[in-house]
């Protein structure tokens, strides 16, 4: 059944992506405030165990993995990278179920692209003043129309990477279930139709839903959070400037 | 007319073209460095997985507007 058509309500603005991509934020939200009630009272020397473990442990990794890419100074940065990849990982979970992911609506990769976008800027701007506007007119001022135009893309490139991931996903999967449940009805035809279709899908289906949902979500996340804890560096690095643009080169 | 946006969307695929040597070419160096240095191994195979998600960009914004052609 296609609950992106079920949930999509005819003539006004409310579609299914909306709704799950609300679920979700409040599903991170209320996992936020468990998390800070459940900690307040603890100290971080105590060994943990169970859900307090897992927690410590993850963030503790986070934390290691933005001081790797981008220094020291830049710690309380994973913040809002937990968040950032939080959203995109459950976004992308949810399509196993069948319900609507977010992403393919072009709507919310760029949201987030503009998230990490305006970052980008800002940032630049707090720690270059005034010669932030230099990079308008790089080399020479006639330039000035190209630089405009190529500022544009950090945010294309992270809004369009994410937005054609999901698309692709869910484009295949609507042609496995179109195709499984077509040849179904031809195999089976001796059952009563209605009936007939349901036999193949379930077990095509769900390999492919783990690569394009589950592999490619996590594969995404991952990038989406290296591109902008890059970018973000890039542009008041510290004194690991050496490094940094090293890594942005080998990735850009 | 109609049907040229679909010769103008399958030109767009095209991009795969080159996504595709890209990603092989990744692949092949990663595991040369991987058979020369296999103490890389777990390092390599990250950044391979993360360049291998870059260069398939390309060919997701063939895809994009391979399908904006036939929408719009």
């Amino acid at each position: 059944m296609d609950w992106s058509q079920a949930l999509r309500f005819d003539g006004s603005i409310i579609t299914g992506e909306l709704i799950i991509s609300f679920a979700v934020m409040i599903l991170i939200i209320a996992l936020a405030f468990v998390i800070y009630f459940r900690f307040r009272n603890l100290s971080p020397d105590k060994p943990q165990k169970g859900f307090n473990l897992i927690v410590f442990e993850a963030i503790r990794g986070l934390e290691n993995f933005t001081v790797d890419n981008m220094g020291k100074k830049w710690k309380s940065f994973a913040g809002y990278v937990l968040g950032v990849a939080l959203y995109i990982i459950l976004c992308f979970i949810i399509g196993i179920t069948g319900l609507p992911n977010p992403l393919v609506n072009l709507t919310f990769p760029l949201s987030l692209g503009l998230c990490t976008f305006v970052l980008i800027h800002f940032t630049a701007a707090r720690a270059n003043r005034l010669r932030y506007f230099k990079r308008y007119i790089d080399p020479i001022p006639v330039l000035l129309p190209i630089n405009l135009l190529s500022m544009w893309a950090p945010l294309l490139s992270l809004s369009l990477r994410l937005f054609g991931n999901a698309l692709a996903g869910y484009c295949l999967m609507s042609i496995v279930y179109y195709f499984t449940e077509l040849l179904s009805s031809m195999i089976f035809s001796f059952i009563p139709s209605g009936a007939n279709q349901i036999f193949l899908s379930w077990i095509i289906a769900p390999p492919l839903h783990m690569y394009f949902d589950l592999f490619s979500g996590a594969i995404q996340t991952m990038v989406f959070c290296i591109l902008t804890m890059i970018w973000i560096a890039q542009e008041d690095p510290e004194d690991e400037i050496d490094e940094l643009e090293a890594q942005a080169n080998l990735l850009a | 007319m109609d049907g040229l946006k679909y010769i103008g969307a399958a030109l767009a695929v095209l991009t795969g073209f080159g996504s595709g040597i890209g990603e092989g070419m990744i692949c092949a160096h990663a595991i040369d460095g991987m058979a020369r240095n296999p103490q890389m191994y777990s390092k390599l195979r990250t950044s391979m997985i993360v360049g291998c998600a870059l260069d398939e960009t390309t060919g997701i914004y063939g895809l994009v507007i391979a399908i904006l052609c036939l929408v719009l």
